[in-house]
């Protein structure tokens, strides 16, 4: 029987030049709040690639503006998201021509237009290529765009959609001295992940992921713990954290697992493969010991953690990236992907190899 | 249904009765059915494997074939599943428990056997290897005891395994000890009752940052279960 079902055929990542460990943002900035250098110290994060201020002798960084952070959105996503999509469709091998859908993620800048026609205009897409943009969606982001980036695949079987996550973290710093925004300081990193999807018989022997299906969830009544906030005294956005998101998301991450594998027929057992978006340490041990899951299940979500830090919306694209690398998936073995991000949203995915 | 094996069910207890004397690949699959339906379907609380077992069957091995490690693999991960049931597992022991015999005995949570029972890792003797029992077997005996007991094959007779700490209890009338040890466990929170075995589990292989970590994410599970809330509740209306 045709199998038109949409898969993932290649993965392709790239961050910023500049990479720093926790230690050299405290030497950069001479941070020496006790409380701040613990927090650095004791995360479970050894380097980031980030876009960083020149440090002011007295300590802290030369100050940004909004604007200077907008510019810097655009000016990283500019330099990292090309490596990214050349790392992705070399794999495969096309060229930006042959894309027909393109979508783009991000929550760590706002442009109009966005970053879709910014890359078509830079990478040499053809004119009638169809996009969307997803902003502002946060860490989840990256499976709430691969569903529709999945629908319109398999709406338009032998043509090629792209989605490109890109996050500059970076231009959603604010270095105020405060815990709230040393613990954002101390976890986002930038990066870029980029994948192709297409149904087609084409690929009907070649070894890539299938994608089987969806399930969501939305927490509302923790709708403020993971939030932009304008920050009327720096004059720029600032991103909170509440410190009870692992227990949050915790608590709720079997339902949609559940549903999502109730639908299919499976058990837990039954899946290989755990792709899990690397938010932070104590959210991922939560998704751990409420799902039931082994250090081993979630050893790329935490290698993308400690070598990056959080990417946002491409995180669990790099840890998909790793495992593929890894080479121990076997035809017929089942993956869960899963993100999870501000509304409070848990976002699953079921892929089939 | 099974043909190495006996399962049966009654109330909260289900009980599987070893039924050849050695582990075959047929068992081994029997076994992965019983902990399909453990696993999917069945409401038992306390899960009892009882009999005895000498160990792998040799004469599922071809010695003109090449050496298949797989069926090694497929045998552990038997055993994990088995040592992670969100069940209380008992081990009845009626007599020698040799090999993966005493492999399985070694991921239950209580192990009782009879005055005449016997424990023992014939492997390394033999020119293999014990299993997993080289990870699991030290954190009840001790590294000393364990080398002795893997690297020599000594016979452990029932005494001697109580005051190691292998058996929780030697008794002629296994059936009075079973209900004496379920009774023991009070009434079963399948959910803290898995996280407290995971994290002994885990105990002595993990930092104290990371284990920490894990607690805290455990016990958010566990005072999350209505469980938790009636105790709560309980207790708070006695005072």
């Amino acid at each position: 029987m045709l199998d038109l079902r949409p898969r993932i055929l290649a993965v392709g990542t790239a961050n910023p030049p500049d990479r720093y460990s926790q230690a050299d943002l405290l030497a950069r900035f001479k941070v020496d709040d006790p409380k701040i250098v613990s927090l650095f110290s004791s995360s479970h994060i050894l380097s980031r690639h980030l876009y960083l201020p020149p440090g002011r002798p007295e300590g802290g960084p030369e100050p940004e503006s909004q604007a200077d952070l907008l510019r810097k959105h655009r000016r990283g996503a500019l330099e990292v998201a090309p490596k990214a999509v050349a790392a992705c469709l070399d794999q495969v091998g096309l060229r930006p021509a042959d894309i027909d859908y393109l979508c783009c993620i991000t929550s760590t800048g706002w442009l109009t237009p966005g970053l879709t026609a910014i890359l078509m205009k830079e990478l040499g897409f053809r004119e009638d290529c169809s996009r969307v943009d997803i902003v502002g969606m946060g860490c989840n982001a990256g499976l709430n765009g691969l569903n529709p980036v999945a629908s319109w695949a398999m709406a338009n079987p032998g043509k090629n959609a792209l989605m490109v996550c890109i996050e500059i973290c970076s231009a959603a710093y604010v270095f105020d001295g405060s815990m709230r925004t040393a613990i954002v300081n101390s976890l986002f990193g930038d990066g870029v992940a980029a994948v192709l999807v297409r149904a087609s018989e084409r690929d009907e022997r070649s070894f890539a992921p299938k994608i089987l299906g969806f399930d969501s969830h939305i927490i509302t009544e923790a709708i403020d713990a993971m939030r932009f906030d304008w920050d009327e005294a720096e004059g720029k956005y600032s991103f909170f954290l509440d410190r009870d998101i692992p227990y949050v998301v915790g608590a709720n991450a079997e339902k949609p697992i559940g549903r999502l594998l109730a639908r299919f027929g499976l058990r837990r057992r039954h899946i290989s493969h755990w792709i899990v978006h690397s938010g932070g340490k104590k959210v991922v041990d939560a998704i751990k010991y409420n799902v039931g899951l082994t250090d081993h299940d979630v050893r790329h979500t935490h290698s993308v953690l400690r070598d990056y830090g959080n990417l946002s919306s491409g995180s669990f694209l790099f840890s998909l990236s790793r495992l593929l690398a890894e080479g121990r998936v076997r035809r017929g073995d089942y993956g869960v992907l899963m993100t999870m991000g501000p509304g409070s949203t848990i976002e699953t995915a079921l892929v089939r190899w | 249904m099974y043909e190495t094996l006996k399962f049966d069910e009654q109330g909260d207890i289900a009980t599987i009765r070893l039924g050849r004397p050695r582990i075959n690949v047929k068992q081994i699959r029997e076994l992965e059915r019983v902990c399909d339906h453990l696993e999917d379907v069945s409401t038992a609380k306390v899960v009892v494997l009882r009999g005895h077992s000498l160990g792998i069957d040799f004469l599922d091995f071809d010695p003109k074939a090449g050496m298949d490690i797989h069926g090694f693999n497929k045998w552990e991960k038997l055993v994990s599943r088995f040592e992670n049931l969100d069940k209380v597992t008992v081990a009845l022991v009626d007599g020698p428990a040799v090999g993966g015999g005493f492999q399985l005995t070694l991921v239950c949570d209580q192990r009782i056997c009879v005055p005449g029972a016997s424990f023992q890792l014939n492997e390394v003797p033999l020119g293999f290897l014990p299993g997993m029992a080289t990870f699991r077997l030290a954190k009840y005996v001790g590294l000393g005891h364990a080398k002795r007991i893997v690297m020599t094959g000594a016979v452990i007779g029932a005494d001697e395994a109580r005051r190691l700490g292998l058996v929780d209890m030697v008794t002629d009338d296994l059936d009075a000890a079973l209900a004496a040890t379920i009774a023991s466990f009070g009434p079963m929170h399948t959910v803290a009752f898995s996280l407290a075995r995971r994290l002994l589990n885990e105990s002595y292989g993990t930092q104290i940052e990371d284990a920490l970590g894990n607690f805290l994410a455990a016990q958010h599970r566990a005072i999350s279960q209505t469980a938790f809330l009636d105790t709560l509740r309980a207790e708070q209306k006695k005072s």
